[in-house]
């Protein structure tokens, strides 16, 4: 079993971390589409997303059943399962991999419900490095505004941290978890180096950085060969 | 007050756990569960009120690893950490509710076996024990030890080989015979040194199922009535890697507490096995 360190495949893997609202989703978005058009093969990996863990966490929140143990260790398992059947495979392959939400979401969420630091990361130890992780920097009450006037329903038990019994008002429950997990991932930067944006730019300057970083990364890395 | 074996989750009170957590571990089709049906009416039959559970059978996470385990795309970590979701549940809404209402925890396997099965299937030592160190250390452990000699004809005539039993995942081989061979003396290696880390009691299990019984009815009696531990049973050390042949006609000599000697093939023999396998792997780890 490897553990955390550069990975010596082929491909490059891009993560971007950040709280809900922040915008790093429609930034990967947007440099999935400038790697496309420059010729490089480009796949998206998706926190939560694992189609093998998927039925068993949605029962877990769906009856309210996660403890922050449970939360921890099957997130986890979804994104092991991605590391060994997406991620690995493709870097090995070549390929330009973006993540939305990486191993450092774990380490921020996870710590915030109370389990310890260091075995969060012992946990997630079988994972690669990055080649570059970007962190959007924005203050909680942006991120609030974005959140709540873009969405028409009610904020979700655990993304609102709910189970932590913060608050019986999801909004004000959101707020504080939200807060507390930027808290973390504040600290987090300096220890592993993310590259940090400044998510209250104007989108296409925040992309602009943020292609600035990855093309000096990608300087020598082949271009893939993709049917269109 | 009772002690995890490192990590303390969030919410968990250590103090008010007055039952008792007795774990049964073994490999797989050495009988453990069926020693437990038998031992779950004995101890009802003394007032206790008993909770059995298993791998598996987490309301969270049981259904989902059975499903991940028909498909054949379960990579080697993702199947460890499913495990450790599936304990995680079962030890925070079944474990320790019951150890805190006082009943007696008969466990069918704990962390044990599935730090064995990650090791075998080459995790990292710390990374394995990491994962598990928010588990509750238990009152006793009781291992019910076999060579692999003696357990192929028990899985054989009784349920047959199974995919996951047999290592097939990493042993893929055409022969399910020659895997399950070389998987479980690969596992049962690791468990004479979990054995060692985490002072098992072991139970031979060779005999007949009324011998084992008893002697787990002996060990368990003693862990209620509050009684020091004696040891029934010591692991053999972990031998040179040059056991000689002749060493499976050497018998093996008891500790003193009048418990019918296994024979020596099944105590040597596996053992040196593993090391040979030990040897041989630690190089690829």
């Amino acid at each position: 079993m490897k553990r955390y360190g550069e990975h010596r495949f082929p491909g490059k893997l891009f993560v971007v971390e950040g709280i809900d609202g922040s915008g790093k989703s429609t930034q990967l978005l947007l440099l999935h589409q400038w790697l496309q058009a420059e010729g490089y093969g480009v796949v998206f990996s998706e926190w939560n997303s694992s189609p093998l863990v998927r039925d068993t966490t949605k029962r877990g929140k769906k009856k309210q059943m996660l403890t922050p143990a449970t939360f921890s260790l099957i997130h986890a398992t979804d994104f092991a399962d991605r590391m060994e059947h997406n991620i690995l495979p493709l870097l090995k392959a070549g390929a330009v991999v973006l993540c939305d939400r990486y191993i450092y979401t774990a380490f921020a969420r996870d710590v915030v419900r109370g389990m310890g630091a260091q075995w969060v990361r012992e946990l997630y130890s079988f994972a690669v490095k990055p080649t570059g992780a970007f962190y959007f920097r924005v203050p909680l009450g942006v991120a609030m505004k974005r959140i709540l006037d873009g969405r028409s329903g009610v904020i979700k038990f655990y993304e609102a941290g709910m189970d932590l019994g913060l608050s019986d008002d999801a909004e004000e429950s959101f707020r504080v978890f939200q807060g507390r997990i930027l808290d973390e991932y504040e600290k987090r930067v300096p220890e592993f180096d993310l590259a940090t944006v400044d998510a209250t730019l104007p989108i296409e300057e925040q992309q602009a950085q943020m292609r600035q970083i990855v093309k000096a990364k990608l300087a020598q890395a082949k271009r893939l060969r993709v049917a269109p | 007050m009772r002690e995890t074996y490192g990590a303390i989750l969030p919410g968990m009170n250590l103090a008010e756990m007055t039952g008792k957590l007795i774990v049964i571990e073994g490999t797989d089709g050495v009988g453990r569960s069926t020693q437990i049906k038998l031992l779950r009416p004995w101890l009802e039959q003394q007032g206790r009120a008993v909770l059995d559970t298993a791998i598996k059978r987490s309301e969270l996470a049981g259904k989902g690893i059975q499903q991940a385990k028909e498909g054949h795309t379960l990579g080697r970590v993702t199947l460890s950490l499913f495990y450790a979701t599936d304990f995680a549940d079962r030890l925070e809404h079944e474990i320790i509710p019951a150890l805190r209402a006082g009943f007696v925890v008969l466990t069918d396997r704990y962390i044990y076996s599935l730090m064995a099965r990650a090791i075998v299937r080459g995790a990292d030592a710390t990374w394995v024990r990491n994962a598990y160190s928010f588990a509750l250390k238990p009152d006793a452990i009781f291992y019910l030890r076999i060579g692999v000699d003696d357990l192929i004809p028990r899985v054989v005539f009784s349920r047959g080989f199974d995919f996951w039993e047999s290592g097939m995942d990493i042993h893929p081989s055409e022969d399910m015979y020659d895997s399950f061979r070389k998987y479980q003396t690969e596992l049962l290696g690791e468990f004479d040194n979990l054995a060692k880390e985490f002072n098992f009691e072991v139970i031979d299990a060779t005999p007949d199922l009324r011998t084992v019984f008893e002697g787990l009815r002996a060990g368990i009696a003693r862990v209620l009535s509050g009684e020091p531990r004696e040891p029934l049973f010591s692991v053999t050390p972990p031998a040179p890697a040059e056991v000689p042949e002749a060493a499976s006609t050497k018998v093996v000599e008891m500790p003193a507490t009048g418990k019918p000697a296994a024979s020596a093939e099944d105590e040597t023999q596996p053992v040196a096995q593993a090391l040979a396998k030990a040897a041989e792997g630690d190089a690829s780890r």
